[in-house]
């Protein structure tokens, strides 16, 4: 019998900088809303987790694959407002994404 | 930033391209035609359903408010925008209300000719969405994204395509 592991997707996630909250309280504010949503059943098998981006103002979250649609949206209709900046497979290749950005400009871009 | 959010074009507040030169990923949101529009591309939109006529290429609406107004009003080609960014600040119940007013919206714009268009509704970078979160929202509501962006396309080619004409001249 083959060992199968489920599909994976990590998204990078830019938060506004000058908000008081942290990359932690603004994960469990989307699990929140994703519990909200779609039930605890769906949060739990999507299997959320938070990482340091080392990028200033970017978080980084994986996600089932089966369950990015649900945690996208969740993520989308959270508040502060969280903007979905990449995302990959692979925790590697999101950060070689990521960094490949100009950051500053990112961080510095005003409408 | 539009390449961030994997997006091509993106419609921008006409008060805060003052200072800034014609671009083809950008489309200016007006309430009426002012001299600005002569340099870039724009759509005149309005969220008030008395002030919408032959002119108005896009008609912001609240998908709590009935579509009656709306129905005797809506001629072919009007695109029908409903904005994510209040949403937000929604509890869950009527966030599921909204999705399914989402839905009866987009059946509406198909059988009435129009362009449905769903937009982040965003007053700085920070508030934008991406393409792929768009396309999370439309599946969960039970919209084809392709199919979305694909009819979009189009309607924004139809209708800017004598003013894009117009700016690169």
């Amino acid at each position: 019998m083959l060992n199968h592991r489920e599909k994976r997707r990590y998204v990078a996630i830019m938060y506004d900088a000058s908000e008081t909250f942290r990359p932690f309280q603004l994960y469990e504010k989307i699990g929140i809303r994703f519990k909200e949503l779609f039930g605890i059943f769906q949060m739990q098998s999507a299997m959320l987790k938070l990482y340091d981006s080392e990028l200033g103002n970017i978080m980084i979250v994986r996600c089932k694959l089966k369950y990015l649609d649900c945690f996208l949206v969740s993520l989308v209709l959270s508040e502060p407002p969280l903007t979905v900046i990449s995302i990959s497979g692979t925790l590697k290749k999101l950060r070689k994404n990521v960094s490949k950005m100009d950051f500053r400009n990112i961080k510095n871009i005003r409408s | 930033m539009s390449k961030l959010s994997g997006i091509d074009i993106i419609g921008i507040e006409s008060g805060s391209m003052s200072n800034i030169s014609p671009q083809e990923n950008i489309i200016l949101r007006m309430d009426e035609k002012n001299p600005i529009s002569d340099r870039f591309p724009y759509l005149i939109v309005t969220d008030n359903i008395r002030s919408l006529d032959s002119k108005t290429d896009l008609f912001l609406i609240d998908p709590f408010l009935g579509k009656d107004a709306l129905k005797r009003k809506a001629k072919r080609g009007l695109g029908i925008e409903i904005s994510i960014s209040p949403v937000r600040k929604l509890d869950a119940n009527l966030i599921a209300r909204w999705l399914k007013e989402l839905k009866s919206i987009y059946i509406f714009c198909q059988s009435n000719d129009c362009q449905f268009i769903l937009s982040s509704g965003a007053t700085s970078t920070n508030e934008m969405i991406s393409a792929r979160s768009f396309e999370s929202i439309l599946t969960v509501a039970g919209i084809n994204p392709e199919s979305y962006w694909k009819k979009m396309s189009d309607w924004l080619y139809t209708k800017t395509k004598a003013r894009w004409q117009n700016v690169k001249s």
